[in-house]
């Protein structure tokens, strides 16, 4: 290799890795921002409710996913052949969905703890490893997968101890789209969050 | 004696299962590596019946019942004497350092740790480590084979039918009379369940179909632990659907 060209590829790495430098602190931001109210549903637990957490977290959730391709990932191939009614329900339901599920499973604090442990590039997409501390035992790997839309990170993807959220709804979905169809799909998230929403 | 010749049918059966699996792994890439999808789904069913009219309730008594540091020690225990199957495959997938550590910590626990009902290895920076024998095929380069559920005993395939058996092997549990094993396996199952009773609460909370959900949480699991938390792959795998222009992401 001569010398212009290693100078050239030196200095593409350095302006590419200030370039992940300055987009990982952001896309920590929102990983740090939805660790924080997660916290604060915990510690409000009891008290705030599952109506109180739920309202709480709504907002912080839905400015912290890629509702839209997350979407479109989980029902796998069936997404191009629903309609736009379908598509928005199904958007609708999912999002409910998600938002009562961290509600009921956020619901008490016992000194557990979210530490960002790092993050690394892949592609387009940023992972940033965490880790949630129990006060004891083993803590739990939760790797997030970014990407960014519209000029802000969005997350794509939870994987908890290596279980992937986005491949498991997909295969579960997919596999009642199979059977039931779309329609019976949306039916069932809408069962499941109104079922969520009867706990406390 | 008689036990033990039990034990050894149950080990020619399950080589003459491995020596299939060697041939059918090659056709496991058909129906989501699920061949047996109907069969299977029948005994999910009869263990899911199983389960939550009687094992899952017990399991719950049992948790409510118990203090936690009972229920750790009771643990502790039971990781102990299994211990040996993680040693002898620390071995056999060639971590040498690995298996003198897990070794050290089998010894400490073993007598330090009263039996094993305590775990002061852990805080000697000797960790425990998750290792049997579908792992150690999974090392060697063998595929999943095809997807396998067992009566009583949950999710497993080809590749990993047989890490039960030598598990069973390995702990010194088994030789001893069924006075004591009978017991020993009810408590051991108890309480294994009740470890459980935060995932299987997860799977019913969020599952649409439950065996579906359960067959693909297994498998990203088992990745997981062959490559010890750190499966190729990781990350981002950008790959055209059938749509054209979804990224879809097989990520851990």
């Amino acid at each position: 290799m001569n010398a212009p060209k290693f100078a050239v590829i030196t200095a593409l790495l350095l302006i590419s890795s200030l370039a992940s430098a300055v987009d990982d602190s952001a896309a920590k931001a929102v990983i740090e921002k939805l660790h924080e109210s997660l916290l604060t549903a915990m510690n409000g637990g009891a008290q705030l409710g599952l109506k109180g957490r739920e309202a709480m977290l709504a907002p912080v959730i839905e400015n912290s996913f890629d509702f839209e391709s997350i979407c479109r990932i989980v029902t796998g191939r069936y997404w191009k052949s629903a309609t736009d009614d379908q598509k928005a329900r199904f958007t609708t339901a999912f999002k409910k969905l998600s938002v009562a599920t961290y509600a009921s499973n956020f619901s008490s604090f016992s000194g557990e703890k979210f530490q960002i442990e790092g993050s690394e590039a892949d592609h387009e997409a940023l992972i940033v490893r965490t880790t949630l501390r129990p006060s004891e035992g083993e803590p739990v790997t939760l790797n997030y997968l970014l990407r960014q839309s519209n000029d802000s990170w969005r997350i794509m993807n939870v994987v908890a101890q290596g279980v992937s959220d986005l491949s498991l709804k997909r295969a579960d979905y997919t596999a009642v789209i199979k059977k039931e169809g779309f329609d019976s799909l949306i039916n069932r998230l809408e069962k499941k969050s109104a079922d969520m929403s009867k706990g406390s | 004696m008689t036990e033990f010749s039990a034990s050894s049918r149950l080990l020619a059966a399950t080589l003459v299962l491995l020596a299939l699996a060697g041939c059918a792994s090659t056709d496991a890439t058909k129906n989501n590596g699920d061949p047996y999808e109907n069969v299977n789904r029948k005994v999910y069913s009869f263990n899911d019946t199983l389960d939550k009219n009687f094992v899952e309730p017990v399991a719950k008594k049992y948790a409510q019942y118990t203090p936690n540091p009972i229920r750790n020690s009771i643990t502790n225990f039971f990781d102990n004497t299994g211990y040996l199957s993680t040693i002898a495959n620390d071995l056999l997938q060639g971590k040498i350092q690995q298996s003198a550590q897990d070794s050290g910590r089998f010894l400490v626990n073993s007598t330090i740790g009263i039996g094993g009902l305590f775990d002061p290895a852990t805080s000697m920076g000797l960790k425990q480590n998750n290792e049997d024998l579908g792992q150690t095929f999974g090392k060697w380069g063998a595929k999943e084979g095809a997807y396998l559920m067992l009566p009583l005993m949950g999710p497993s395939s080809f590749r990993d039918v047989g890490s039960p058996v030598m598990d069973m092997f390995l702990n010194p549990l088994t030789y001893f009379a069924s006075v004591v094993t009978i017991p020993a396996g009810i408590v051991s199952a108890v309480n294994t369940r009740a470890n459980l009773l935060d995932a299987t609460r997860i799977r019913d909370q969020a599952a649409l179909d439950p065996y579906t959900f359960v067959r693909e949480a297994w498998r990203q699991q088992r990745e997981y632990d062959i490559y010890d938390g750190n499966p190729p792959g990781d990350g981002y795998e950008n790959y055209i659907e059938d749509q054209g222009d979804g990224a879809v992401l097989r990520v851990y």
